[in-house]
């Protein structure tokens, strides 16, 4: 009897230190969405409902900011998932990741002529013995000045090889945590410009100190027209969808902002693959089964 | 006694002595230290040059970081992971050639696999001379790798 009351108090000390925060913060918001008015502004926050709620880690919170001024206005609060925006930052997946993106794409071109495809040299030059010269059988040897090469690069050499999923996947996770860790990414409302000018876009990067080159990532294909012309005249500010994210993009450029179903739906997709079943993804690469 | 009356002079009279100089100076010249020894170091200035043209340097013209290709490189890469999943990134490698599509080999695989595919094209008969020299290459490598070389070292 003794014995148990201690192990129910012992395990009711230990739940208590467990700090359920995460879910009691999120039960005290009331209502769906509260709208709070300071001064002439409203920001609105609203409650996420989670697919995989967060159970260990905090969320990450995050200003939605706008595109409309080349001020900043901040027009709400919005939080992000830990395990995508909030993992641990590993620079050896990064660098795994950047490695394969250079490589898996390459095939070397590089060509040198063997002593069997360098035309002529069929004959053998002068006989064996008696000249008093070295014995050849043909002048286009590897020994000859215009002879072939022996051991020389030959054309079409791929470096070809697919990376683990689950690598490609945290090197996804990492890079953008790496990036909201270090205030390189920034959520944005929609991609509505006032204008279509580039300059606009120069004055809003230099005013809000976002690095010069900036990536922008769009929920679908198709941008608004505004946004598209600006950027067409300007090399270093490039917009891609979603599934164009990739690792060597996200540190080529300085800033990485995303729209804000654009962030869900990374969200949402790579919470997915991190939560099912990957064996078959994860089994050797078979170009006849891809 | 000459020497009585030198000795005796020398005590009561000192003629005065001036020091004439002949030799001076300026007028030293080096001595030849080693002689016959021919030193091989140009001491002359600048090697004599030809006129006329110089080789050629060509100018330095940096390539630009944020051209299309090289600001959009990557792109599409985690598309089986972030688009819809049926679609996988080698099958985005448009500007490969067929037979070296997702094919990481040595030289012996990609030359066979491309001959199997080259042999239902018009190839064999409108390139007699590039199809005999596959052939060629594959008999030497089949010879070399299976006859001449050993394979790597087996897992343990």
């Amino acid at each position: 009897m003794k014995s148990s009351l201690n192990m129910a108090s012992i395990l009711i000390n230990a739940i208590k230190r467990l700090h359920l925060s995460p879910q009691i913060r999120l039960c005290s918001l009331n209502s769906a969405a509260v709208t709070t008015t300071t001064a002439n502004k409203t920001i609105n926050i609203l409650k996420k409902e989670w697919e995989f709620p967060p159970l260990y880690t905090k969320p990450r919170e995050v200003w939605i900011e706008n595109l409309d001024t080349v001020e900043e206005k901040k027009l709400g609060l919005i939080e992000l998932h830990p395990m995508v925006y909030a993992a641990p930052p590993r620079i050896d997946i990064i660098h795994s990741n950047v490695i394969w993106q250079r490589k898996y794409r390459w095939v070397s071109w590089a060509h040198t002529k063997t002593r069997a495809e360098v035309r002529g040299g069929g004959k053998k030059p002068w006989p064996q013995k008696g000249l008093g010269r070295a014995r050849h059988g043909s002048i286009r040897s590897p020994l000859f000045r215009g002879g072939g090469v022996a051991h020389g690069p030959r054309s079409g050499k791929s470096h070809f090889f697919m990376l683990p999923f689950h690598l490609r996947l945290h090197g996804l996770t990492t890079t953008l945590s790496a990036k909201l860790a270090q205030d390189d990414l920034h959520i944005v409302k929609d991609l509505e410009l006032p204008t279509d000018e580039s300059q606009y876009l120069v004055d809003l990067i230099e005013n809000r100190n976002w690095g010069p080159a900036v990536l922008i990532i769009d929920d679908t294909d198709y941008a608004p027209r505004n946004i598209t012309a600006a950027t067409d005249n300007l090399l270093h500010v490039n917009i891609m969808p979603v599934y164009g994210l990739n690792v060597y993009s996200m540190l080529k450029h300085d800033t990485l902002v995303l729209t804000q179903a654009a962030a869900e739906k990374i969200e949402e997709k790579l919470l997915y693959h991190l939560h099912s079943d990957n064996r078959e993804r994860m089994k050797k690469f078979k170009i006849d089964q891809v | 006694m000459s020497w009585l009356t030198s000795r005796i002079l020398s005590v009561v009279w000192k003629p005065t002595v001036n020091v004439v100089r002949t030799r001076y100076h300026a007028d030293k010249k080096r001595l030849v230290r080693r002689y016959g020894y021919q030193e091989k170091i140009w001491r002359g200035g600048l090697l004599p040059r030809s006129e006329g043209k110089a080789l050629p340097i060509p100018e330095y013209r940096p390539d630009n970081p944020w051209s299309v290709r090289k600001a959009l490189f990557g792109q599409n890469d985690y598309i089986d992971i972030l688009g819809p999943g049926n679609l996988h990134p080698v099958k985005t490698l448009y500007n490969i050639p067929s037979w070296i599509r997702g094919v990481s080999g040595h030289e012996y695989h990609i030359l066979l696999r491309k001959k199997k595919m080259w042999a239902k094209t018009g190839t064999p008969r409108l390139r007699p001379t590039k199809w005999k020299e596959i052939q060629k290459r594959l008999s030497f490598l089949y010879r070399k790798l299976n006859r001449k070389t050993k394979t790597g070292p087996s897992p343990i």
